[in-house]
């Protein structure tokens, strides 16, 4: 164990002294920023606090937060468990540098929960399991399919949040002027302690705080900035319409010549088939992932799972509507050729607030408000995952007998393996913060969303298929990124929209197999007559 | 065997599921059709003299149309009309969607006393 560590150890310092895709520093003089880091400091101890007082206290709470959230609440919890960094901070900044390609991301990640409501969350909640890989486990009647499937969430938690930590490396280096690298160190620990401290009841509680938080910081500078740059600033969501228009046409202080027509026109940057390639995948993913899924068996009614879903979507578009503005509002003001700002595609709902030329302060509640995106959905990641090793691994599969002691310490264990390995490649991060997201995504959708849909509406599919529509829905993710970046294949295949051949590709792999092999028993069958009549 | 426990989709077996599943294929196909069904909308009606020059990750350099239509250029609320509809519309309409469906699901589970 001593020497494990060790070796990790140099193993941190080397990575940490490379300087391959080293990220912008936002604040170079290494100025410490005090309101905004008073406004962070409060916001952290807010958040410890409250995990501390909702406390978990045994392993049921800790896996299913004693399964007694009601609806609003629960939507709550699921907007602020969905909303990362990749929606507060990576959204615009995609939407800033490709305009209307990026409003797939937009769609992807809301569309996608029609799907799950519909498809998924109902029977689900009839199933009566913990967590994805017991479904998959109990469903295909395979132990090797259910660590398979737990691997598969520990890989997806683990890319997804990847991004995450970006996003807290970079605005931790923004508010405090400490450099990236350390920043990422300092606002992870804070996350791993929470975590930590409190399980999913206190997470639960907490994602509501954050909700609050991330809404309130993500609205309030927005009306100042479109105030300030002369646009309908009682609705801005609405008032930046006008802009998109302006940065489009030139007007409002834009020459013509200036006007840049290809943020908004569809094609203009992109071809449609990357549109729908992109869009399909986020939404299938958004289908498929576990710890998304994992939210319905906290709800005591199947009733109340659904309807978690509508008041979840809504807490989630009223930040989605939200995005666009900051990315029109910054492409607007840097139109203007206002100048003095280091625009940063991953900073850009700072920057906007920067460049409009507000006091610094409404850019460290942008901040701030990034980081507590970044935090609850780490939260809910780090517990998903460590629940897959801890409860699907160690308890199901290699100790049946062990104590409730005995998982507990497991599965902190687990979080702090899983939490510290992130950290050492969130150093070097690969790419934006939404695009490294979008990866977890399409594993997402390459995996579970095919073993959820036909393991609930399909009785003929075998565990074989299962097996083999896993191995098949990896090598597509994974495939896609080996892949030469100039050649055709990449073309049809980008690394963010895998799914839009993983899927279909994973389907009739997983519906031949099941012709192919004898059929599940007959216990199995009649589980899912009930799921879907519960007579 | 007395009756027929097979799960599929595309054949459901039970009142309860039937009713289930037809309203789950409309809500699929309006959601499908409104998302993806106006992407393809764009595409078709984009004046064909609006093109623009693409470098595709291959070196491949290609000529498409950019998309301006009618679509893009009328302005509603101040937008472009295709960005109202894509970033602000469609999400409300994903709102709408899952509310029916809530709603139905209700009603047809109190009628079948689950």
């Amino acid at each position: 164990m001593k020497r494990m560590m060790h070796w990790g150890l140099s193993l941190f310092f080397v990575l940490m002294s490379t300087n391959a895709f080293a990220v912008t520093n936002l604040n170079p003089e290494g100025k410490f920023k005090v309101i905004p880091a008073i406004l962070m400091i409060s916001l952290l101890i807010l958040f410890i606090m409250v995990g501390v007082f909702s406390k978990a206290q045994n392993t049921e709470d800790y896996w299913a937060a004693g399964r007694g959230v009601g609806q609003i609440g629960g939507g709550m919890a699921i907007a602020s468990n969905w909303m990362s960094a990749a929606s507060y901070l990576g959204m615009a900044g995609l939407i800033y540098l490709k305009g209307y390609f990026a409003i797939s991301y937009v769609l992807g990640w809301t569309g996608g929960y029609v799907l799950l409501l519909v498809l998924m969350a109902g029977q689900v909640r009839r199933y009566g399991k913990y967590t994805a890989p017991d479904f998959v486990g109990d469903r295909y009647y395979s132990t090797t399919a259910r660590l398979m499937s737990a691997l598969i969430v520990i890989t997806i938690s683990f890319v997804y949040a990847v991004g995450q930590y970006k996003g807290i490396g970079m605005m931790f280096n923004w508010i405090f002027g400490i450099d990236y690298k350390t920043s990422v160190v300092v606002g992870t620990g804070v996350v791993l302690t929470y975590v930590l401290i409190s399980g999913m009841l206190g997470a639960t509680k907490n994602m509501q705080v954050q909700y609050v938080v991330i809404v309130i910081t993500f609205f309030l500078p927005l009306f100042f900035i479109a105030s300030k740059l002369g646009y309908f600033s009682a609705v801005p969501q609405i008032g930046y319409g006008a802009a998109v228009y302006d940065i489009g046409h030139g007007g409002n202080g834009i020459v013509a010549a200036a006007s840049d027509p290809s943020y908004y026109l569809p094609f203009a940057k992109y071809t449609m088939y990357h549109w729908f390639a992109l869009c399909m995948t986020l939404m299938l993913g958004t289908a498929g992932l576990p710890h998304v899924i994992g939210r319905f068996y906290v709800v005591p009614r199947v009733s109340d799972a659904r309807w978690q879903v509508v008041w979840g979507l809504f807490c989630i578009a009223l930040v989605y509507w939200t995005a666009p503005a900051y990315a029109a509002f910054a492409k607007f003001s840097n139109l203007l050729g206002t100048t003095g700002t280091t625009i940063t595609p991953d900073a850009i709902v700072v920057n906007a607030a920067e460049l409009a030329g507000l006091p610094e302060w409404f850019a460290g509640f942008l901040a701030a408000g990034g980081v507590s995106a970044a935090f609850s959905t780490v939260g809910g990641l780090l517990m998903a995952g460590s629940s897959a090793f801890a409860h699907d691994i160690y308890f199901r599969v290699m100790y049946p007998n062990a104590s409730e002691d005995n998982k507990m310490k497991v599965a902190r264990i687990g979080t702090v393996i899983l939490g510290v390995s992130i950290i050492i490649v969130a150093l070097n991060p690969p790419a934006l913060i939404a695009q490294i997201t979008a990866v977890a995504f399409a594993l997402g959708a390459n995996t579970f969303f095919p073993l959820f849909l036909l393991g609930l509406w399909w009785s003929r599919t075998t565990k074989e298929a299962a097996i083999a529509g896993m191995i098949v829905g990896l090598a597509v993710t994974f495939g896609s990124m080996l892949i030469p970046k100039t050649s055709i294949l990449a073309f049809y295949i980008p690394f963010t929209s895998s799914a839009v051949v993983g899927v279909p590709a994973v389907l009739i792999t997983m519906i031949v197999v099941s012709y192919m092999t004898p059929e599940p028993s007959q216990e199995i069958k009649e589980l899912l007559y009930r799921v879907h009549n519960d007579e | 065997m007395e009756k027929d426990i097979n799960i599929n989709f595309f054949k459901p077996v039970g009142d309860f599921m039937k009713k289930d599943v037809a309203i789950k294929k409309k809500i699929i196909v309006i959601w499908f059709l409104a998302v993806y069904g106006f992407l393809f909308l764009l595409k078709l009606v984009a004046n064909p003299d609006e093109t623009v020059q693409l470098t595709l990750n291959t070196g491949e350099v290609i000529t498409q149309v950019s998309g301006m239509s009618f679509l893009t250029e009328t302005q509603f609320l101040g937008f472009p009309f295709h960005y109202w509809y894509s970033s602000q519309f469609l999400i409300a309409l994903f709102i709408g969607l899952c509310y029916w469906y809530c709603k139905f699901i209700d009603k047809l589970e109190s009628e079948y006393e689950k």
